[in-house]
């Protein structure tokens, strides 16, 4: 027999618990990251530099290199302006996170709303409704979220929006698709000839179908995310300095790459592993909510 | 006559979503602080001065009456003069710059459609033998990877450590100009190498599935013959949509690639307007990039049915 998918049931369900390993493994470092670091540092040290959250200046403020070597009190170094790598990235990824999650939060809100709409609610607004949807999916997300980046502003808050508004498009689409397909299933039409509401037959009877499908779909979609997060923020047009981010953290390393490419490495190992281990983990769930899949 | 007035739909949809981003851009101009009259009048100016300047520029006007105006000068190319530097009419400095994006693009787009087709072929000819595996082994991480990744680590070897490679564009270059656009190019080509790849096998395989195929190999066509004439003839056309769509992709999408290697491009030009506040040079840039996005899907949309005869004779 011919194999269609690249991986065995198997391989998926590995990738699953490594890629949640590690998921869960950044989340501790994104919430507790910090607060270790501040606890650590002296009070000389947060004398030199109060806004010492942000910064995380190093111990030693008289050496003549604002390099710290990997290895001493800051565990991987630090950079150009004496802050440490490590508080650094954990900062960045609790940046990347709360972008990600309110994205997937809000786009999940919206995008359920719009597919159950554009299948059940009346012609003229269904119509309507989902050209717009289709006209929205097929624009370029980064372009989209440049452009409203280039209106609202620059920062967090102007990035969660503008990619809330790029992601929420390919939900409705899944969504309907569902929707479209589970009401003429004989459970939904007997609820419905024993009188049961649009809403009723929504909230209880369509919705719990698909929600292992949209979990699987929202964790790839996250890594799409935190990936258009980290572009903005390298180009300069997402979180602004001195919040640090994956994407400023890269960007920022470009000065000094020649001599200091632990600088580069880190950051842009942590972004590509959370993307990685954001893919397995949709694969694997994926495969977990598909019947046909599982049984393969 | 169906594929017409499906044609002339696509055609209004994207005439419509031009008009959305206009109004958008315009927007852009409206709810940021200070407008045109105020940059023109400089810092030091009164606000009678600046308010006489509204009245003269018409900035006094309510704002439908002005967004006619602004679109009507935008399809003129009209954008007004940039806010900075010497006040270079904005169009004239767009247009400087798409040739880089346009040259970049199309280098990347070549390069993708010719790696990305070759091993497809091949890894759809070695279906799950070790050759296969590698291949797809290695697209995944081709699209994954993010541009701005992949830009430092190759800068870091090619231009540093092994110094073959210029680092970045300048405006003093000592060697040919297409010397400094290798590796721009080698970025902004990694990802859609690795969709065409992909997309390629997976139509060669279903084709090769098909009964021709195993009728050609039955009369005895030799494999060269097999794969390129009677396989990859029918399984491409899925491969040059993609072709299509990813070109537009990275006609639109190659802002990483030109801030990070400094190229004189669109998307670094829209980057920087964005940062300055540049208003009008960032409402050319992105209008100009979305009517080429629309415009090229327009283009994938007619030249499908001239090349596959099934879909022209069927309705789209």
């Amino acid at each position: 027999m011919i194999k269609l998918k690249g991986k065995s049931p198997r391989k998926k369900r590995l990738g699953l618990i490594f890629g949640a390993g590690y998921l869960v493994l950044l989340l501790l470092f994104a919430i507790f990251g910090p607060m270790i670091r501040n606890a650590q540092l002296s009070d000389v040290a947060k004398k030199v530099d109060p806004d010492i959250r942000v910064y995380n200046a190093v111990l030693d403020p008289v050496s003549s290199s604002p390099f710290a070597p990997a290895g001493g009190a800051a565990t991987l170094g630090t950079d150009e302006l004496r802050r440490d790598i490590v508080a650094r990235l954990a900062e960045g990824a609790r940046v990347s996170l709360t972008v990600g999650l309110s994205v997937q939060l809000i786009a999940l809100l919206v995008g359920v709303t719009v597919g159950v709409l554009g299948v059940l609610a009346p012609k003229w607004i269904r119509n309507p409704l989902m050209r717009f949807t289709d006209g929205m999916f097929a624009f370029p997300d980064i372009l989209l979220a440049i452009l409203i980046v280039s209106v609202v502003g620059l920062g967090m808050g102007p990035v969660i929006f503008a990619l809330s508004v790029t992601a929420w498009p390919s939900i409705a689409r899944l969504v309907a698709s569902q929707v479209a397909t589970l009401k003429d299933r004989e459970y939904v039409v007997a609820a419905k000839a024993a009188g049961a509401s649009n809403f009723y037959l929504v909230t209880r009877h369509i919705l719990p179908q698909i929600t292992g499908i949209l979990l699987a779909y929202s964790m790839i979609d996250l890594a799409g995310t935190i990936l258009a997060e980290s572009t903005l923020s390298f180009l300069g047009i997402g979180v602004q300095e001195p919040q640090p981010s994956w994407g400023g953290m890269i960007n920022g390393a470009r000065l000094n790459m020649n001599s200091y490419p632990v600088l580069l490495i880190w950051p842009c190992a942590v972004l590509s592993l959370t993307i990685f281990a954001l893919n397995f983990v949709g694969d694997g769930l994926r495969a977990l909510s598909d019947p046909r899949d599982r049984s393969a | 006559m169906q594929l017409a007035r499906a044609l002339s739909t696509r055609f209004l949809l994207g005439l419509l979503s031009l008009l959305f981003i206009s109004f958008v851009t315009f927007l852009a101009d409206e709810i940021q602080p200070g407008d045109a009259a105020t940059v023109l009048a400089g810092e030091k100016a009164s606000a009678e001065t600046i308010a006489r300047l509204r009245e003269n520029l018409g900035l006094n006007r309510p704002w439908p009456i002005r967004y006619v105006e602004f679109v009507s000068k935008a399809v003129r190319g009209d954008f007004g003069t940039s806010y900075y530097g010497v006040k270079e009419p904005v169009g004239q400095l767009v247009g400087r710059n798409v040739t880089m994006t346009i040259t970049i693009a199309s280098s990347a787009i070549l390069l993708a459609s010719a790696i990305g087709i070759f091993l497809g072929t091949l890894a759809a000819v070695w279906q799950n033998k070790p050759p296969d595996q590698g291949i797809l082994f290695i697209s995944t991480f081709g699209v994954t990877l993010p541009n701005f990744v992949l830009a430092p680590i190759l800068a870091y070897f090619f231009a540093l450590q092994w110094d073959v490679l210029p680092l970045t564009w300048s405006v003093d270059r000592v060697a040919p100009d297409y010397y400094y656009l290798i590796l721009p190019v080698v970025v902004l080509a990694m990802r859609p190498t690795a969709l065409l790849t992909r997309l390629t096998r997976a139509s060669m395989v279903e084709t090769l599935r098909q009964e021709f195929i195993r009728t050609a190999i039955a009369k005895g066509v030799p494999p060269f013959r097999l794969y390129v004439k009677h396989a990859l003839r029918n399984a491409i056309l899925p491969v040059i949509t993609a072709i299509g769509t990813s070109f537009g992709f990275l006609l639109t999408g190659s802002f990483v690639v030109e801030t990070y290697f400094l190229l004189p491009g669109l998307g670094s030009t829209t980057i920087d307007a964005i940062r300055k506040g540049d208003v009008p040079v960032v409402q050319a840039c992105v209008m100009l990039t979305g009517a080429i996005f629309i415009v090229l899907n327009l283009f994938v949309d007619l030249i499908l049915p001239i090349l596959d005869p099934r879909i022209r004779e069927s309705q789209v």
